[in-house]
């Protein structure tokens, strides 16, 4: 009965066809008539154990552990029974996770399984995670806190266009760190997280070691708008990720791209397990 | 024994493949590619005959007593109505007499009649119709021959190399046809003279220009007009020749913005267009003296600059110069020396306000080239020459910065790099059965500290059965030095070449190949087929997620791999009548083994697989038929495998963190698991040349079906999410076909005068 409740859940969740990097090419060849169904036999491709866990600090742990399926198959998420889910921490802390299927009210992500109590973490702590189910699979992932990154200033600036056409782009900057390989996510929502954000990319030092960035937007914020600007500061492993994961997306639909396998920040099946480290401001711009 | 030697010329230009043969004795040879010939004979008083198909024969009788230079100016054989000649690519009794194999000449006027897409007659793409060579994709100009890679193409224009041949993203190569006299396609058996690729040699030869009069061509295309302009520098000594092209998709784009000016609705069309130039000139010094110059340019320019004070342009384009001095020190021995320049670049820059950011790569060569031609006895033919280059790799420049300078990184990763190279060959008639071809080529490479070197022998032999068999076979070591550093199977601007160092060791190619010509039906048709193994080592690939741009680390992205390929080839030719045309098939097997390394799986976790332009089958049809001193009607038809591609196997469901939408994420287990369907495809074409007028003396009309029976081809596949009415759910996911050009008609129309 729950199974049926999270794949309801999961299989509500509205899913954007993100990816398709030539989707204005695809459109135009579609109402062109170059666009047509096919039938296609894919090689069967075990179930693989998917896991994503999002660890915040002074929250109550929660993750969710779904599998692969065939890329044809029905839409809802197939979800592994008998999930025995262990979170570790520093000073030997270790909590087993319950399944207990619902939606986040704040951040609108279902998930499976979730802790009693809420999460304490510092930059540098160490997490781990376990996975098993009835089918043997076992999963395991290792996290460490990375270090928060505080935003410097957050600007805006309009532009001179008429009243009814006036756009601000906005400005962050913030210090990058001086020893090399930071990874961060830089996201704005407008009024809320909830929603999709109106910008998100991952940004890295690799040209900007040890000095100030500034990471803006286009002309795209209309006055008297309330902005949630986010800077999440990544380890590598969930950067690659991250990486990993729009180049797939961005491989479905697109010609010119070579397809890239997933690089999972876990063992024994595919998904996440991060700490989660960020500042965050809230601006209205006038 | 006395040497005779000089010239073929045609009426506008050389005459490369030309025939200068002496009937009584049974001698004969072919002009190479500067229309030059040598021929060693007794002393005595013979009939030269001089030949070449779409020309009138010239018949000379000569008193020979001493060597003598005698340069030979063949009229065309059309008459006063000014048919359309097919100017032959060498006669079929040539290509089977001649000890090379595995290549491929044509002509741009034979290309020219062929039915073309948006009727752009492309000779890179004409190319792709003969056997072994194969297209990257529906419309694109690339070659994939003999299971190499598109950057395995050596591609020259008048000896200077030209890195990215292609403009639009490959739809169009950068040749003006009016611009090109022919093109020689080598898919193995390498001449020694040739190196610094793997897999072939596009040796491009742009016309010489008119000597004898001013004249102008001219064409009126669906997406390009072209205007060349040739004439003498001095009659008889000299000519020039310039060509342009521009497309014109710009002017329709930026009639529609304006139209929809102030509509908010309306997204604003880029800006694109593309253009290049064609120049040469030569001139006769005198008897021993020629001197040669050619250049090309061209650009692509795409650009969007938006009202809200975004500014997006990116630029690309070859710069190619060449100049050739050609001087006969004896009837025997000759030589060209060359110095080329070729430069490659595209610059990306945005601006927005007060930030703006500029990407660019480059890569520039000068290069110092000498070929000598010796011909001792009438016995042997010795070729020896060198070559040194002095490469710039621009790997990346990126530059971002704000007026205020509080914003300013950048990078600038770049190297040097000298290539050179020693050889020698001879062809050896050993009897008039056997004739042998011998060859090395010593070339090295040097970036920074790094060096490597390599010995490169070539090998061809010849034996003639009877008068209408030849069975022939070659053997050819190759090595690459460069690579390109991309991560698409696409032919895209902003692919990167990089030199052989650190980690990345140059790509070495071994390829033999056996054959067999048949003539027969008084020597109209050719029928030859030609067995083929190749196997490389250190061929390159890029890990998932490589960081291609502006990368100081780049060695550490490569991947290492051996490729292998192997296959049949079957072709029948008839190059005279008025029916002409060929048929060709290939039956062929590439593949790729990377194995686990540098902290990866490898690809395809290590197992072999095929790369895109894999295709078991592939069958091409050409005919050209003159159906009337006017009208000329062409077709062509293609069947070929589908190409194998990546499909994911499976997919999860991705929520991500806050705020974002719920995604499938595709997961993609092995490497071009699965093959598109077949690729067929027809095209017809009729030229229709009109009678002279005042101000023209000639003209015609072509006009071309692309795709006649609207075949809906496979471009590639995705998945897509089914979703319910108001679109708030996945109901479910679909496999989608993508095709690209349905049947596309177009005429265009050519004009001189």
């Amino acid at each position: 009965m729950r199974i049926m409740q999270i794949s309801r859940i999961l299989g509500t969740a509205h899913c954007g066809q993100r990816g398709l990097g030539v989707l204005g090419l695809c459109a135009l060849l579609s109402s062109c008539g170059l666009q047509q169904d096919i039938d296609v036999e894919l090689p069967a491709y075990p179930a693989q154990l998917v896991v994503e866990c999002y660890l915040e600090p002074g929250k109550v742990p929660q993750l969710t552990v779904t599998e692969t399926t065939e890329y044809l198959a029905d839409p809802s998420p197939s979800l592994p029974q008998q999930v025995q889910v262990i979170l570790g921490g520093p000073a030997g802390w270790r909590d087993t996770l319950r399944f207990a299927p619902a939606l986040d009210p704040i951040t609108q992500k279902a998930y499976t399984h979730r802790g009693r109590a809420p999460l304490q973490a510092r930059p540098g702590d160490v997490f781990t995670l376990d996975v098993t189910d009835e089918q043997g699979r076992h999963l395991t992932g290792t996290a460490t806190m990375p270090a928060i990154v505080p935003i410097d200033t957050v600007e805006w600036k309009f532009n001179d266009q008429p009243e009814a056409q006036r756009k601000a782009y906005v400005l962050v900057r913030f210090q990058d760190p001086p020893e090399a390989g930071n990874y961060y996510r830089f996201q704005i929502h407008r009024d809320s997280v909830s929603k999709d954000p109106e910008v998100d990319y991952n940004p890295q030092d690799r040209l900007n070691n040890g000095r100030e960035f500034t990471l803006g937007t286009s002309y795209e914020f209309a006055p008297n708008d309330t902005l949630v600007v986010t800077l999440y500061h990544l380890d590598k492993a969930y950067a690659d990720f991250m990486q990993s994961v729009d180049d797939a997306r961005g491989a479905n639909g697109n010609p010119f791209a070579q397809p890239a396998g997933i690089k999972s920040t876990v063992q024994g099946g595919l998904g996440v397990f991060t700490v989660l480290s960020y500042q965050r401001r809230t601006v209205v711009i006038k | 024994m006395v040497t005779l030697s000089g010239r073929v010329l045609g009426e506008a230009g050389i005459l490369p493949g030309a025939t200068v043969a002496v009937p009584v004795l049974s001698a004969g040879v072919t002009a190479d590619e500067q229309g030059n010939y040598s021929l060693s004979l007794p002393a005595g008083r013979y009939q030269v005959v001089v030949s070449f198909i779409g020309y009138q024969t010239v018949k000379r009788d000569l008193n020979l007593r001493n060597s003598q230079q005698l340069d030979f100016r063949l009229a065309p054989a059309g008459n006063e109505l000014g048919e359309v000649v097919v100017e032959a690519s060498g006669t079929l009794e040539q290509k089977q007499q001649s000890t090379q194999m595995s290549v491929e000449r044509l002509t741009a006027t034979e290309a020219k009649l062929l039915p073309a897409l948006f009727g752009e007659v492309d000779i890179l793409k004409t190319l792709q119709l003969k056997p072994g060579v194969q297209n990257g994709g529906e419309g694109t100009s690339g070659l994939f021959v003999r299971g190499g890679s598109a950057d395995q193409n050596l591609v020259l224009v008048d000896d200077a190399v030209v890195y990215n041949p292609n403009h639009l993203f490959g739809l169009f190569s950068v040749f003006n046809s009016d611009a090109v006299q022919s093109v020689d396609l080598y898919k193995g058996g390498f001449p020694a003279q040739f190196g610094g690729r793997l897999s072939s040699v596009v040796d491009v030869k742009l016309r010489e220009g008119n000597n004898q009069k001013l004249g102008v061509t001219g064409g009126l295309g669906l997406i390009s007009s072209r205007l060349t302009v040739e004439g003498p520098l001095k009659k008889n000594k000299g000519a020039f020749l310039v060509s342009g092209r521009r497309t014109y998709f710009d002017i329709f784009t930026r009639r529609i913005n304006q139209l929809n000016e102030g509509d908010p609705d309306f997204n604003p069309i880029p800006d694109y267009y593309f253009y290049d130039f064609n120049a040469k000139a030569n001139y006769t010094l005198g008897e021993k003296d020629r001197v040669y110059l050619s250049g090309y340019y061209g650009q692509d320019k795409f650009g969007f600059n938006s009202t809200g004070g975004f500014n997006f342009n990116f630029n690309w384009g070859n710069a190619v110069a060449s100049a050739r001095w050609n001087h006969v020190f004896s009837p025997r021995l000759y030589a060209n020396t060359s110095a080329s320049f070729t430069h490659y670049k595209y610059e990306i820059a945005n601006k927005l306000d007060q930030f703006s950011f500029n990407l660019s790569s480059t890569i520039r060569d000068y290069t110092l080239k000498t070929d000598f031609e010796y011909t001792p006895n009438e016995r042997h033919t010795v070729r020896f020459g060198a070559m040194g280059t002095q490469h710039r790799f621009g790997v990346g420049r990126l530059k971002a910065g704000s007026t205020d300078g509080r914003l300013s990184f950048g990078d600038d990763v770049g190297y040097d790099g000298q290539e050179g190279a020693l050889y020698a060959t001879d062809n050896f008639r050993a009897s008039d059965r056997w004739q042998l071809e011998g060859g090395l080529r010593l070339t090295g490479f040097r970036s920074g500290t790094d060096a490597y070197a390599g010995l490169e022998p070539r090998a061809a032999a010849r034996y003639t059965l009877s008068p209408k068999l030849t069975l022939k076979a070659n053997y050819a070591l190759m090595y690459q030095y460069l690579h390109l550093v991309t991560n698409s199977g696409a032919s895209l601007p902003t692919d990167i070449w990089y030199p052989s160092r650190l980690s990345v060791k140059p790509q070495r190619s071994q390829q033999v190949s056996a054959g067999a010509s048949f003539l027969f039906a008084g020597g109209q048709w050719l029928l030859t087929n030609e067995v083929y193994y190749k196997w490389a080592k250190n061929q390159v690939d890029f890990r998932d997620g490589a960081q291609l741009f502006v990368n100081p680390d780049l060695d550490a992205e490569f991947l290492f791999g051996k490729g292998f390929a192997y296959g049949n080839e079957i072709y029948l030719e008839k190059k005279t009548g008025r029916t002409t045309g060929w048929v060709g098939y290939t039956l062929s097997w590439t593949k790729r083994r990377f194995p686990a390394q540098r902290g990866t799986s490898g690809i395809n976790n290590g197992e072999l697989f095929y790369p895109t332009y894999d295709r078991r089958h592939n069958l091409t049809v050409v005919g050209l038929h003159q159906l009337s001193k006017r009208v000329n009607l062409t077709g062509s038809f293609t069947l070929s495998s589908g190409n194998p591609t990546t499909l994911p196997l499976a997919r999860f469901i991705f929520q991500d963190i806050y705020g974002d939408d719920a995604s499938a994420v595709p997961v993609y287990p092995n490497r071009n698991g699965y093959r598109l369907a077949a690729y067929h495809r027809m095209d017809l074409g009729v030229v229709w040349k009109m009678k002279p007028t005042r101000w023209f003396t000639e003209s015609d009309l072509t006009f071309s079906i692309y795709n006649a029976y609207n075949r809906r081809n496979p471009y590639f596949v995705f998945f897509d999410q089914v979703k319910n009415e108001d679109e708030s759910q996945v109901i479910g996911y679909r496999a989608r076909q993508v095709s690209l050009f349905p049947v596309i008609p177009s005429v265009t129309y050519n004009f001189k005068f």
